[in-house]
């Protein structure tokens, strides 16, 4: 594989619900590795980006993943090419222990040693865990259910993470422990696709962003760029 | 092994050492047999309907499809061909097995009411047809299962103890299959669809595929049952082995009232509800026939609104109570 195929390429996508279009002609790529955000307001349509990613909201247009076309594929084929989600909200399994999600993060992993591997590193990012992996994950608290559903997204080794608003309903301290995984995530190789509503916290970790406004891409830059842009100061940063 | 695992397994063998026994105790020629015997024949067939409703949530209202289409394969089978039942149950399993795959092809997509409803109207279908094709089925009448020197190989007794046996091993190997889907990768992936259709299906899980292999199970094993409920009967009609009330609601109701998706819970509902339902029907069957119906279904109403999981959830519940510190 080439290093000039970038490891995402969207390119004018059209998606919606009911056919009723949110994401109008969006186009986006990223390189292998690299830290990416979408920042929007709400309804902007960020999550069925992603979930236009995954395969969970039909589309029109293109999404190449390492040059390989997503469009018209099932969505549980999507996470065996190397793509994890964590969607929206807390989306954990709540009667499975947290051992149970984490697992079921790679149940279609078939070596057992890489199972155990992966499972060890995961433990070693988010060491709370480890303390509770018998606990029902439906008892755990608003960050440490980000935290199971990111783990089980890492068991896939994925090397394009989906992460949908995690910082969302966090209180400061739990935002800033994620912050640093998500640093410490992308220092280890995995590109990262990064949508929020919490901008300071996005353009904090990735290093170059979209700004998506009513389904359509309307700006784009490094991250430092758009944290001096004027329009996103005031719209975005309350600046 | 742990000690509590040891004793849950000691207390299993007896368990079932008792209700192997239990015939012993019991009048043959009774009624008290039959009911017991009803009772084991709807337990599994309430821990059948627990593989979809109770592992994947997927409510089913068209279970007494697959039961009458066991119920008259085999019988048909055996009164054109001679075949003996227990050949006639596999070709009845394979055909339940077919009549759920069909079904879950357009069903599985939807969700709560519009699945309960679509399955419904399935099995009302499949009630219509046996009603209406009468050159195949012997329509509205019935039919009879023929009678042949009572043996095992035809599946036929003089007694009613090994109906009962042959219940009780229905009820062990039905609830087996239930315990080893619910550990496997399968019950995985259904707990998954269950708990949470959307994030199952970003970590890879093939919901439609998932459901429609224990929605086969499933029919593949009711169908079985409904083999055995045709020799047990030895008559039986389209309104009967298809009906949503005799059949699809009451195997729904005996699992939601012992607790869904649990292993123990078909067999606690069905010991209640069969039992309660034969002595609504003495009571007052003589004065006004609809009334047992009526007192049934509120005692029903009365046990859902007070534990909606059930009778193990209002279990675990008193053991709480009592400090022992159940499983919540
Ligand atoms: N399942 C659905 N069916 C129909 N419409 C939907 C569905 N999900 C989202 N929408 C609509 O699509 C639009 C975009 O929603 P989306 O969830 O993508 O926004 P978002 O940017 O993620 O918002 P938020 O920041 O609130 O999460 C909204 O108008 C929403 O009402
Ligand atoms: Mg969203």
């Amino acid at each position: 594989m080439t290093s000039d195929v970038p490891l995402l390429s969207i390119a004018d996508l059209h998606a919606g619900y009911d056919g009723v279009d949110v994401l109008h002609a969006v186009s986006l790529s990223m390189a292998a590795g690299e830290f990416v955000c979408v920042i929007g307001a709400n309804t902007a349509g960020k999550s069925t980006l992603l979930r236009t990613v995954s395969g969970l909201v039909s589309a029109r247009g293109s999404i190449r993943f390492e040059g390989q076309e997503l469009v018209g594929r099932p969505a549980h084929r999507i996470p065996g090419l190397g793509i994890a989600h964590v969607p929206e909200g807390r989306h954990v399994f709540p009667d499975m222990s947290v051992d149970e999600n984490v697992m079921l993060g790679a149940f279609s992993v078939r070596d057992a040693a890489d199972l155990g591997r992966r499972r060890e590193h995961v433990l070693e990012m988010f060491p709370r865990l480890r303390e509770r992996l018998g606990q029902a994950a439906g008892t755990l608290s608003g960050g440490e259910q980000q935290m199971v559903a990111i783990g089980r997204a890492l068991m896939l080794a994925p090397r394009l993470l989906l992460l949908d608003e995690p910082s969302h309903g966090l209180a400061p301290k739990v935002v800033d422990e994620l912050h640093d995984t998500f640093l410490a995530i992308s220092r280890s190789g995995t590109g990262i696709l990064l949508v929020e509503q919490n901008t300071a916290l996005a353009l904090s970790v990735a290093s170059r962003g979209y700004v998506l406004e009513s389904g359509r891409i309307v700006l784009e830059g490094t991250s430092a760029e758009l944290s001096g842009n004027d329009a996103v100061r005031s719209a975005y940063l309350g600046l | 092994m742990n000690r509590s695992t040891l004793l849950r397994g000691l207390g299993l063998a007896v368990l079932l050492a008792v209700a192997v026994a239990t015939p012993f105790l019991l009048d043959p020629r009774g009624y008290a047999i039959r009911v017991v015997c009803l009772a084991l024949l709807f337990a599994a067939m309430a821990q059948c309907w627990n593989i979809v409703a109770g592992l994947a949530n997927q409510v089913s209202l068209g279970h007494a499809a697959f039961f009458g289409i066991g119920a008259y394969t085999s019988t048909l089978l055996l009164i054109h061909f001679g075949l003996s039942p227990w050949l006639g149950m596999l070709v009845g399993a394979v055909l339940g097995g077919i009549a759920a795959f069909l079904i879950s092809l357009p069903t599985m997509r939807l969700k709560g009411h519009y699945f309960a409803l679509a399955t419904l109207a399935f099995g009302e279908v499949m009630r219509v047809i046996a009603n209406s094709w009468s050159g195949l089925t012997g329509g509205p009448v019935g039919i009879s299962v023929p009678f042949a020197p009572p043996s095992f190989a035809m599946m036929q007794f003089k007694e009613t103890r090994p109906y009962y046996w042959l219940m009780l091993a229905a009820l062990v190997v039905v609830t087996l299959v239930f315990v080893a889907i619910r550990r496997s990768k399968l019950g995985y992936r259904l707990r998954a669809i269950k708990e949470n259709a959307d994030a199952a299906e970003v970590i890879g899980v093939d919901t439609t595929r998932t459901k429609i292999t224990a929605a086969v199970i499933s029919g593949m094993l009711t169908a079985c049952l409904g083999t055995l409920y045709a020799q047990f009967q030895f008559f039986f009609d389209p309104d009967t082995v298809f009906g949503v009330a005799s059949i699809s609601v009451r195997m729904a109701m005996i699992a939601i009232v012992g607790g869904i998706g649990t292993a123990a819970g078909p067999i606690l509902g069905a010991f209640f509800v069969i039992p309660l339902e034969e002595f609504a029907n003495d009571l007052f069957s003589s004065r006004a026939a609809g009334l047992s119906q009526l007192v049934f279904g509120v005692l029903l109403i009365g046990v859902i609104l007070i534990e909606p999981r059930g009778f193990m959830a209002l279990g675990s519940r008193i053991r709480r109570l009592f400090g022992k510190g159940g499983r919540p």
